[in-house]
């Protein structure tokens, strides 16, 4: 039994999908940029910009240059356009069909050392030994560490990216991991001065990959829109907060309630799932809707008196394993729900390649022909469903534990959506795809868009404009699902990351391909 | 969970015509057969049980809801007597009304290119606003308490007006997010309307705003038309019922008896063989999506009239209701769906009476998941089409 537990983790040395490669390069670089300009104009946002970043060109865009701290941070300005630059200019050349010499990557790589470096000095010179006056006295509690972090992994993402570019090329899915690991596993403590942030990647970002991870199953692999995904997150959610709160007075563990949540939701999954059997795409998607509107009225309606109605569950407990407060910081949450996330993404990832994924894809490809090769549509159906359901009740389990209080307004029909939209642009069958779409859509609609006002009203008082103090685009939120919806079925209908089987289906645009047997091969 | 697998039965990727029994024989032969043992003990004796049940629920499916809608309005009789009766009894046929007109937009889509029109509801509610939009910009309150005269006046101006905005709407739509996915995989056309129903609501909600917005239009037709026993039918009653009517009967008319009518009838039943016929299909496709939404314009009139505010996430529940409607009408039938949309009504009132307002969405939920399952042709599935 351990060996077969075992081997449901176990990793495959594949090379992965080396067709990948330009667009994996394209988004490492492209992040690269990103960092940096995040990390540049992260002090502008925040409110104690007066209370000395001290390693970013704006202090020397608006203090004269007094010492050798600031020489450095032009010449970090410079590499830093460079970077920043890079990936318009590369888009640019491939739209004019110019072919950038390895002189230009050779001097990109340098710029990049030399950024990194330089950060590295400045910070030395700022926060350890003090000797910048220009600076002024380095406070705590300003998010100069987060932009530190920010630039410097910049920078050495872009050294990785120009200094590497065939290996990435090469081995995309290796050179991703790589670069994106350290950031996932080091974010609570490069920003541990920002505990929204930090409650933003546990209770946004964490749990939205594991929804659309979970969804990911039903959509991607079953080939079955569900659009009532987040019945199972309230499931879930309600699973911890009835089982770890005063309300029932039961005060069951963390670690016992995921999998408790996992399980009420796959049983509810395939519950759900059997009337739906026998149903197409379009009637599933609409049945599985008014499952995922009952779900949340039986708890507003507060059903057998399990659910306390409208007001929700609150006073959910909060786990404590000795140092392990989960109560004093989200970077434990954020922590645990990681290994879930890295547990789900192996454990995924081989029942993808497993007999059952590869009637999976019968099924989505062609029910009939599937059934006539003999795979039990039946079974099939309903394991897509429970485990992407029990996938969603892990997600739900924690959300209980971190926000404390729920209730069925957490889970509406624009969840569903959110996480629809998040595999949709990510790319729909693609566990790599998947988890980056819901760090590009969470951070825009969580954190990006709430946030935005705050950071209007103290950029405006920075740069001195008051036109766009009351900038804010925090109602914005349907219009970016529609319009991400729309425009990644319109333009890139396979997402950012197409999985290699919906590339083929695309690009061969209805000429029959046996998708199966590219699964099968892969 | 494996309740079935036991069982000869293969599920079918299309319920067939029948929607029962009949169609799963294509794929599960006696030969062809699962093989036996996978359920055993109870589970294994559960199957035909089960089959059994879901087979006489199918084919008796309109005696069940029938049925069901009859004892509801006996026990409503019983708890309220005959004036609560006749009073949710006269609720139901306003909002049945309304729902019909909403549904006939979804099925007379689906019917055509096979897609569940989700921005539809979206556009109703994009329609009400429209109707307070030109009703304001024209002083047309004014004009309608002037007397009776203006008021008819009113009307001819809102209605059209409402239902050829709404109807471009639906044309752009089309044109923008429907039509280059015609071809191609079926979830993709889906999402895109997903899509788009959300873009709308977005739109709405940063034009319109979070709140519940006042239609003056509520006070146009006023009074008491007639009483009976104590029950007051008021003349926006007997407007918004005659008016569905009306429109429902223009529209059967118009695909009765029209070359465009029978151009969309032959599109629905083999866009190919349509094409070859000579049909022009885009213009086809553009002009169904065109009357749906200038239909659920008319419907959005009504309702700002007859319910007096409309905000920006009506549509999305109202129009899961509606497609509700045209699926127990029976997918792609228009007729179907105006009926649909009067049982859906007479459902939603008397079941709330019975069980409780806030039950009324989850009961149509509830029946749309029920219908699906055991009647996915709905109750006058015969004429619709094959592919269906």
């Amino acid at each position: 039994m351990p060996e077969r537990l075992a081997a449901l983790f176990r990793s495959s040395g594949g090379k992965g999908d080396r067709s990948q490669g330009p667009t994996i390069f394209r988004i490492l670089a492209l992040g690269a940029s990103a960092l940096l300009l995040m990390g540049w104009f992260l002090p502008w946002f925040v409110n104690d910009y007066s209370a000395g970043v001290g390693y970013s060109p704006q202090d020397a865009l608006i203090s004269p240059p007094t010492g050798i701290g600031t020489f450095c941070i032009y010449i970090m300005a410079a590499a830093m356009l460079i970077i920043v630059l890079s990936p318009i200019a590369d888009a640019i050349a491939s739209w004019r069909g110019i072919v950038m010499g390895r002189r230009a990557t050779r001097i990109r790589f340098y710029a990049a050392l030399i950024g990194f470096g330089l950060t590295v000095v400045v910070w030395f010179l700022v926060s350890i030994i003090q000797e910048e006056p220009l600076f002024g006295p380095f406070l705590p509690g300003t998010y100069a560490d987060s932009a530190v972090w920010l630039t410097m992994y910049g920078y050495a993402l872009a050294a990785l990216v120009y200094g590497a570019r065939p290996w990435i090329l090469g081995r995309p899915s290796i050179a991703f991991t790589l670069a994106g690991a350290p950031f996932g596993i080091f974010l609570p403590l490069m920003f541990h001065q920002a505990p929204d942030f930090l409650l933003w990647a546990a209770g946004s970002l964490a749990i939205y990959m594991l929804l659309a991870l979970g969804l990911n199953v039903v959509v991607g692999f079953a080939g079955l829109l569900d659009l009532g995904y987040a019945a199972f997150f309230a499931i879930g959610a309600y699973a911890c907060a009835s089982f770890a709160s005063p309300i029932h007075g039961l005060h069951f563990p963390l670690w016992i309630l995921i999998f408790l949540g996992a399980g009420i939701a796959s049983v509810f999954g395939a519950i759900l799932g059997a009337p739906t059997l026998r149903l197409r795409g379009d009637y599933l998607a609409i049945v599985t809707l008014g499952f995922g509107e009952i779900i949340p009225d039986l708890a507003t309606n507060n059903v057998f008196n399990l659910t306390a109605g409208a007001n929700g569950i609150s006073g959910i407990d909060q786990p404590k394993y000795g140092p392990l407060d989960f109560s004093a910081s989200p970077r434990w949450y954020y922590w645990a729900i990681l290994i879930v996330v890295v547990a789900v993404v192996l454990l995924l990832r081989n029942i993808e390649r497993s007999r059952v994924g590869r009637a999976w894809v019968a099924l989505r490809e062609d029910e009939v022909a599937a059934a006539a090769t003999g795979i039990n549509t039946t079974t099939t159906k309903l394991l897509a469903f429970a485990i992407g359901a029990s996938v969603s009740g892990l997600a739900g389990a924690f959300y209980g534990s971190i926000v404390r209080i729920v209730s069925a307004d957490d889970f509406s029909f624009s969840v569903s959506i959110a996480v629809l939209s998040i595999i949709v642009l990510g790319g729909i069958g693609n566990i790599a795809g998947v988890m980056l779409g819901s760090v590009i859509l969470t951070f825009v609609i969580f954190w990006v868009l709430p946030n935005m006002s705050g950071w209007s009203a103290t950029l405006s008082n920075t740069v001195h404009v008051p036109a766009i103090a009351n900038f804010n685009l925090s109602s914005y939120t349907f219009l970016i699902y529609g319009a991400a919806l729309i425009l990644m079925m319109l333009l890139r209908p396979g997402g950012l990351l197409p999985s290699r089987a919906r590339r083929i289906e695309l690009e061969s645009s209805g000429e029959t391909e046996s998708l199966a047997a590219v699964q099968g091969v892969a | 969970m494996s309740m079935q697998s036991g069982t000869p039965e293969a599920p079918l990727a299309q319920p067939g015509p029948t929607g029962g029994g009949t169609s799963r024989a294509l794929v599960a032969q006696d030969g062809l057969a699962p093989r036996k043992g996978q359920a055993s003990g109870p589970l294994h004796a559960l199957g035909p049980v089960v089959r059994v049940t879901h087979d006489a629920i199918s084919r008796y499916f309109t005696a069940v809801i029938v049925g069901a809608i009859v004892v509801a309005i006996l026990v409503t009789l019983k708890q309220g007597g005959f004036t609560l009766a006749g009073q949710q009894l006269k609720n139901a046929l306003v909002l049945g009304a309304i729902y019909a007109l909403v549904a006939i937009g979804y099925t007379m889509v689906y019917g055509i290119i096979e897609l569940i029109n989700f921005a539809h509801g979206d556009v109703f509610t994009a329609a009400g606003f429209f109707a307070v939009f030109i009703s304001g910009l024209l002083h047309l309150d004014g004009l309608a308490a002037s007397g009776f005269g203006g008021l008819l006046l009113a009307l001819a101006i809102v209605f059209p007006l409402s239902m050829i905005a709404a109807g471009l709407v639906g044309v752009v739509i089309e044109l923008v997010a429907y039509r280059r996915l015609r071809d191609s995989p079926r979830l993709a056309p889906l999402i895109t309307a997903i899509g788009v129903s959300f873009f709308i609501e977005g739109v709405l909600l940063l034009v319109e705003g979070p709140d519940n917005v006042p239609t003056d239009q509520a006070s146009w037709i006023n009074g008491t038309a007639f009483t009976i026993g104590k029950i007051n039918i008021l003349w926006t009653d007997l407007f918004v019922v005659g008016m569905a009517l009306l429109l429902m009967f223009a529209l059967g008319e118009f695909v009765r008896r029209t070359r465009l009518g029978k151009a969309m009838r032959s599109t629905a039943q083999d866009r190919t063989a349509a094409l070859l016929c000579g049909i022009n299909i885009n213009r086809t496709i553009s002009a169904t999506f065109f009357i749906g939404s200038a239909l659920a314009a008319a419907a959005a009139v009504i309702y700002s009239i007859n319910y007096g505010d409309i905000k920006w996430n009506i549509g999305f529940h109202l129009g899961i209701i509606a497609f509700t409607a045209a699926v127990l009408g029976g997918i792609g039938n228009i007729v179907g769906a105006g009926i649909g949309g009067f049982i859906i009504g007479l459902i939603y009132v008397f079941g709330g009476s019975i069980f409780g307002g806030e039950w009324s969405e989850s009961l149509i939920f509830a029946v749309l998941v029920l219908i699906l399952t055991f009647r996915p042709v709905g109750l006058f599935g015969v004429e619709v089409t094959t592919r269906a």
